[in-house]
């Protein structure tokens, strides 16, 4: 009796499915990270200008020029630093939400979708509210202060009307980081509450059985098995805030001073509103081994604790 | 010989400029030219412009397009147009677009046509479209926006100066006065924006100070600097709060027509705002000309008209888009009514009614002759590169808002005038020498 042979069929083939299923992604990084990527490279060895985009090769003089200038420089270590200072809230948040939010509560799934629209709703115009309620005169927060006494004169904080949230080099700072603590910690909560909600119940049923109470189970059990989603978390939100210039361009522009000027808005102020394409490609460039070593060794943290 | 060659090259321009008018209306058919340009302050602006630009366009046998962006997206979308080589026929722009030179057609021509029709134009434009070491219009400027002074007539005549500040020593003066007695504090910006980066020039230029010469070469560290820094720093201190640090482009229009400024730089946005709401309050709002400081009275415009047209035009589109330029300057007296006299003429014989709407204001201010004060504004309005041309060194100096983070760097008491000036003359040095490289900025060795 003859087999039944069925046609051959190209999908049939592991490679042409596997091809296939990653050619998405593949075409959009190349397209939208991989060239923009690239141009950005050429640019900085250029001399380009706004004006000019044949590409003549100047060697290293934009990564020299840009090097020597102090305001990059301080720029570059305000950009780390908010970067950093955030990341820890964000951390410390999105754990206490996540855990919050794999409760069972009533109105657990009213609070989640209150709680994801700082992510959900376009930047720009969530910082045009900000900017609205850290108006330096008209500041809804500075009015309730003032109606409590907390302003004005006797006031418990200052005896001005107002605090200038934008416009003290102090509170501006805080204001930036607490905006972008805001905008990041939804992200890093709904990863973490995938992670939280990927531990086997039995693990999770055997501590109780053995008598381990909430933080004995937290610290223990359920940390360290979403150890690597947490660094995943951790290194969407830092490679997107040091990238980000929306937030500082609504609400300071970098200022007061350069308190608050972060590298992608120091990056577009040269390179588009100066002209000066090729050194604004440089300055964006300076950011690229910080977070070339930053994800290898995060995501290499994450394979080993993951591999534990 | 002189005259000879004069005359051949005035007969030549003429000759060209007919051949330019008697194309009009005779370019191929399908022949369409479109127009980027900002959502003008004056939403009526706006309206006759649209409507005009698409009369022309009947007129002339050309499609006529406008798209209207914000101002802060008009740099962005000509670099992006000049780099893939497509897209609006002509963009105005509000500030030098000197950096773009390379990607923009020299509008020698059309300059040149428009000076011998219709006599100089003001200083203030001519800066803002020509370069020097390039030889090259890479702009035409129609319009300026005059920055004077807009103060608080009953807070400033009860500090006794009823006519409003006329020197930065009545600035001060008058400013602390009416701050210790009312609250109400001067609003001068030291913010990284807009009008704080011409409000700052303003006092530096007054003291005899300047980012560069003539000849295009950094001066800005000067002891006349160094004294406008001072003085600005001293008003911050002890005539307005710490605001100013903070603030951007609209908060003194906000402040001036909530009555909580006694004084700001501006154009007439704020004051039309306050009309349109307001009328009493609007009265109490008075104009001064530029203050008197030590080496003399000037403030930049508030920003520029400037058409300029990317090198992918070509063809009729190209002659149509100069025709439209051109034709468009023959009625500014509509421009300027329109803008509520927002716009002024670069070419002040194109409007030969603006006097006039000075004395009376045909928007209806009270009193009449509120603008009157701006009959003598080419005398003190200058551009951003001044005492130089506005070139691409000149442009990054202010996108990176060099000069009023060093104005509040010594008003919050961070540096010393002397040390932030310096380091901002370093900066500035950068920038220059950078440009200088490209060959598009003068002086140095060159």
């Amino acid at each position: 009796m003859a087999s039944l042979a069925l046609p051959s069929f190209p999908l049939d083939n592991r490679r042409v499915v596997g091809i296939l299923f990653l050619a998405p992604a593949l075409i959009y990084i190349l397209l939208l990270v991989g060239f923009p990527f690239l141009l950005a490279i050429a640019f900085g060895f250029s001399d380009v200008t706004v004006g000019n985009t044949d590409l003549s090769f100047v060697g290293l003089r934009n990564f020299e020029a840009v090097w020597e200038n102090d305001i990059f420089r301080q720029v570059f270590a305000t950009t780390i630093r908010f970067t950093l200072i955030s990341q820890v809230f964000i951390l410390l948040f999105a754990n206490i939400l996540a855990i919050i939010f794999t409760q069972e509560f009533t109105g657990k799934w009213f609070a989640r979708f209150i709680f994801i629209l700082p992510w959900a709703t376009p930047v720009s115009l969530a910082m045009i509210g900000w900017l609205w309620m850290l108006d330096t005169k008209y500041s809804p927060i500075d009015y309730l202060l003032l109606q409590t006494g907390f302003l004005g004169p006797g006031g418990h904080l200052s005896n001005d009307r107002n605090l200038f949230w934008l416009a003290s080099p102090d509170l501006a700072q805080i204001s930036v980081i607490f905006v972008q603590v805001w905008r990041m910690t939804p992200l890093a909560t709904v990863i973490l509450m995938a992670g939280l909600s990927s531990i086997p119940t039995d693990i999770l049923d055997q501590a109780e059985v053995d008598g381990s109470r909430f933080m004995r189970t937290l610290l223990m059990i359920k940390l360290p098995l979403i150890l690597p989603i947490m660094v995943i978390a951790l290194l969407f939100s830092m490679i997107t805030m040091f990238g980000d210039m929306t937030v500082v361009y609504v609400l300071t522009r970098g200022g007061p001073v350069d308190y608050t000027r972060v590298l992608g808005l120091y990056s577009f102020q040269v390179g588009i509103e100066g002209g000066n394409l090729a050194q604004g490609a440089a300055i964006s460039l300076f950011a690229f081994p910080l977070l070339l070593a930053m994800a290898i060794f995060m995501l290499r943290a994450a394979s080993r604790a993951e591999v534990r | 010989m002189k005259t000879l060659v004069r005359f051949l090259a005035l007969i030549a321009l003429l000759a060209s400029l007919t051949v330019a008018v008697s194309a009009q209306g005779d370019y191929a058919e399908g022949t369409e030219i479109s127009l980027l340009q900002w959502s003008h302050f004056v939403p009526r602006y706006d309206e006759w412009f649209d409507g005009y630009a698409a009369d022309w366009g009947e007129a002339n046998g050309v499609g006529v397009t406008v798209d209207h962006v914000n101002f802060t997206e008009l740099f962005s979308t000509l670099s992006a147009e000049i780099d893939a080589g497509a897209g609006h026929s002509i963009v105005e722009v509000l500030f030098s677009p000197a950096s773009f030179i390379d990607g923009l057609h020299d509008l020698r021509d059309i300059n040149e046509a428009a000076a011998e029709m219709y006599g100089e134009r003001a200083g203030t434009c001519a800066a803002a479209s020509y370069l020097p070491v390039a030889d090259t219009w890479y702009a035409y400027t129609h319009g300026y926006v005059p920055d004077p002074g807009d103060y608080d007539i009953a807070l400033w005549t009860d500090a006794g100066y009823p006519d409003g500040p006329k020197t930065y020593d009545d600035l001060l003066e008058g400013g602390r006065a009416i701050y210790e007695a009312t609250g109400i504090p001067v609003g001068i910006g030291m913010s990284p924006e807009l009008d704080s980066r011409m409000a700052n020039r303003a006092a530096i230029w007054s003291f005899g100070g300047s980012v560069q010469d003539e000849d295009e070469n950094v001066v800005l560290n000067s002891e006349a600097t160094i004294a406008a820094v001072e003085y600005l720093a001293q008003l911050q201190n002890e005539a307005m709060t710490d605001e100013v640090f903070g603030w951007t482009a609209a908060s003194n229009n906000q402040g001036l027509i909530a009555g909580e400024l006694s004084y700001i730089l501006n154009s007439n946005s704020a004051y039309r705002s306050l009309q349109k709401i307001d009328e009493a309050a609007a009265a109490n709002i008075g104009f001064t000309p530029a203050l008197e400081g030590p080496a003399g009275a000037y403030a930049s415009s508030h920003v520029w008209q400037i058409y300029v047209i990317p090198k992918y035009v070509e063809g009729d589109e190209l002659a149509a888009a100069k025709q439209f330029i051109l034709d468009h300057t023959t009625n500014y007296s509509e421009a300027t009514y329109y803008s509520e006299l927002y716009n002024f003429p670069c070419l002040a014989s194109t409007v030969p009614e603006l006097d006039g709407w000075l004395e009376e204001d045909p928007w209806g201010s009270s009193p009449p002759n509120k603008f009157e004060v701006l009959k003598t504004v080419n005398d003190w309005s200058v551009h951003l590169g001044f005492p130089g041309v506005t070139n691409p060194a000149i442009s990054q100096v202010f996108a990176e808002s060099v000069i009023p983070n060093m104005v509040a760097q010594v008003a919050l008491g961070e540096l010393s005038a002397e040390d932030a000036v310096a380091a901002a003359h370093e900066r500035v040095e950068e920038i220059f020498n950078d440009w200088r490289a490209r060959g598009l900025v003068g002086g140095g060795d060159m």
